[in-house]
């Protein structure tokens, strides 16, 4: 647990020094796009990862953030007052997804999760109060009340300052009974119930806690785009984007999905920022065809094959937990 | 026959009339047996008599289709596993059930988390029953790579580290060497002296003969033996259903203590 505090630490003074040195905007928008894209996918990583239980509609959750910070704004409220109302109706949403599909077997999860998605998505195109399809455009201020700022840097900030919460969680996670019976869950779950583990009870935790996450990283991102819409929150795209992510970084560890962000932007946003202007997509062609080699060599995604190989060089004898990404 | 307690010792579980149907097949058809508290019963029977779906029954795995089963004087047919698991009943699998990707200490770590909530507490209680079950110099094994007598040891640890006061073993012996075998029921005695009450099923008769208190023959999902090992190779109807041609029964009675 000390070497994932130290690189932690370390990430955050490397990103802190960023934000207030760097006055690229490109750079500190790639920036704050992998911080975000590493919460949302730590988020996923909760109960897709560690629970086992595929996510595909986990833009909602997001969206439920994103327009909470909307909603506030656009009402005169304070945009910090949509972080725990986006959070709540995000974990609300969980539940109600996931009480009547966690504890079956098979994908009845992960077709509800589409399901729901696809149920707000058409509701919020329907809704004069959501902004319908043309959705929101915030209004200008400034300032740590507005939660606006007219600079990059202090938006990294933030988004360093939730991805190290996110990340404190999940160590946290990882050391308690949830995460001990999430495992459990996702390895046999009859097994688990023989030992008086209750799989809709703590799937229904881990799944709310989960959309708590996502959603504070979508009032983080209405508040720096200042523009909210179905297909930049809640659409099917972004769902499948936050699930890449934790598949290619590696499900159920600690760092994967930093690692599948990292992937993600360098290949998704930095080769579109250089060859993605000539219009004939070699960047997505590019990000897919890695997507496609990780899915057949190295199903267990980056961190993942990096834990076994180290389990390999050590002997699964010796290593204690803690000492690796999964333990 | 006659499944009620004679013993005079209270029954900690109590079955009677089970039942169980897939579709058409009667796979349990009015099982009564009674387990003492503090004894070692076995439960024996031919391949397919329902042995393994009894247990399941019990402990909450399967449904019954009728009957009932008391634990404790309470009825617990029907209830969800994971509650049967909290209110004291462990049960070992016949296939092994592993968490693949767990060490054994966080397997068993897992288990012991049901009655002492915090990490800490748990990985502390876990290295007890480790240490109890033998198995401690391989904690840091995945569950996946031991050898099938050290993955019916974690089986047993992971139902121990749940402090169940009713443990239901299923053939917790097949497929061991004679010496592992030997082991295996060294715990197993270690088990009884804790005073945890004990319902196995097991092939290996001659190991189950010595150590078992009571007998109970299942054949075609009923109940048709219930007494001690010794008369239960004496029985006509235990030959006649279970141990086969005389020839068979010969060997069997050798066995006895």
């Amino acid at each position: 647990m000390r070497w994932h505090l130290l690189a932690l630490g370390a990430i955050v003074v490397l990103g802190a020094a960023a934000a207030f040195g760097l006055r690229d905007a490109v750079t500190l928008d790639l920036f704050f796009t992998l911080l975000l894209y590493a919460v949302l996918g730590q988020s996923w990583n909760w109960i897709s990862g560690y629970a086992g239980n595929i996510s595909f509609g986990h833009a909602i959750f997001f969206g439920c953030g994103a327009y909470a910070s909307a909603l506030c704004v656009t009402h005169g409220l304070s945009p910090w007052l949509a972080i725990p109302a986006g959070a709540l109706v995000a974990a609300l949403l969980a539940l109600v997804t996931g009480f009547p599909t966690l504890a079956l077997r098979g994908h009845y999860f992960s077709i509800a999760t589409i399901a729901v998605a696809a149920l707000v998505d058409a509701f919020v195109r329907t809704q004069p109060w959501l902004g319908r399809a043309n959705g929101f455009e915030l209004p200008i201020q400034s300032g740590w009340a507005a939660l606006q700022f007219p600079d990059k840097g202090p938006y990294v900030l933030l988004a360093l300052a939730l991805f190290a919460i996110v990340q404190l969680a999940t160590i946290a996670l990882e050391r308690s009974r949830l995460g001990y019976y999430l495992r459990a869950l996702r390895a046999n779950h009859a097994a688990a119930a023989s030992v008086g583990i209750d799989e809709r009870r703590w799937k229904l935790i881990a799944f709310a806690w989960s959309a708590t996450m996502a959603a504070a990283a979508g009032v983080l991102y209405a508040q720096y785009t200042l523009f909210v819409d179905p297909p930049s929150t809640i659409a099917l795209a972004i769902s499948i984007d936050i699930a890449l992510i934790g598949v290619v970084g590696g499900i159920g560890t600690l760092w994967g999905p930093a690692a599948g962000a990292l992937v993600y932007v360098v290949l998704a946003k930095g080769v579109a920022l250089r060859i993605g202007g000539t219009g004939k997509g070699y960047d997505l062609v590019i990000y897919g065809a890695i997507i496609c080699l990780i899915a057949a060599w190295k199903p267990h995604g980056i961190v993942g094959t990096v834990v076994d190989a180290l389990r390999r060089r050590r002997g699964a004898a010796d290593i204690p937990p803690g000492a690796t990404g999964t333990a | 026959m006659n499944a009620a307690t004679s013993s005079g010792t209270a029954a900690l579980l109590e079955v009677r009339g089970l039942s169980k149907r897939f579709g058409s097949l009667r796979a349990l058809d009015g099982v009564d047996l009674d387990v003492a508290e503090g004894s070692l019963t076995g439960l024996i029977g031919p391949n397919g008599a329902g042995k393994s779906t009894a247990f399941s029954c019990i402990a909450g795995a399967d449904k019954p289709t009728a009957g009932s089963v008391r634990f404790r004087g309470r009825e617990i047919a029907g209830l969800a596993y994971h509650r049967v698991a909290a209110l004291g009943i462990g049960r070992t699998y016949q296939i092994v059930q592993t968490f693949a990707d767990m060490t054994v200490l966080e397997a068993v770590t897992t288990a012991a988390l049901l009655r002492h909530p915090h990490l800490r507490d748990a990985v502390a209680y876990a290295q007890d029953v480790l240490a109890f079950a033998g198995l401690a110099d391989k904690r840091y094994r995945l569950g996946r790579a031991l050898t099938i007598a050290d993955k019916k040891r974690l089986e047993v640890a992971r139902a121990l580290a749940t402090d169940p006061s009713l443990l239901l073993l299923d053939e917790v012996m097949a497929g061991l060497t004679p010496s592992e075998c030997h082991d295996a029921v060294g715990l197993l005695r270690r088990i009884i002296a804790r005073g945890i009450t004990v319902l196995m099923v097991e092939h290996v008769m001659e190991v189950l003969m010595p150590i078992a208190d009571h007998i109970v023959v299942i054949a075609a999902g009923k109940t048709i033996f219930t007494g001690a090992a010794s008369e239960a190779v004496r029985d006509p109807r235990v030959i006649e259903a279970y141990l086969g041609s005389p020839l068979e029964h010969r060997e069997i009675a050798e066995h006895k203590p």
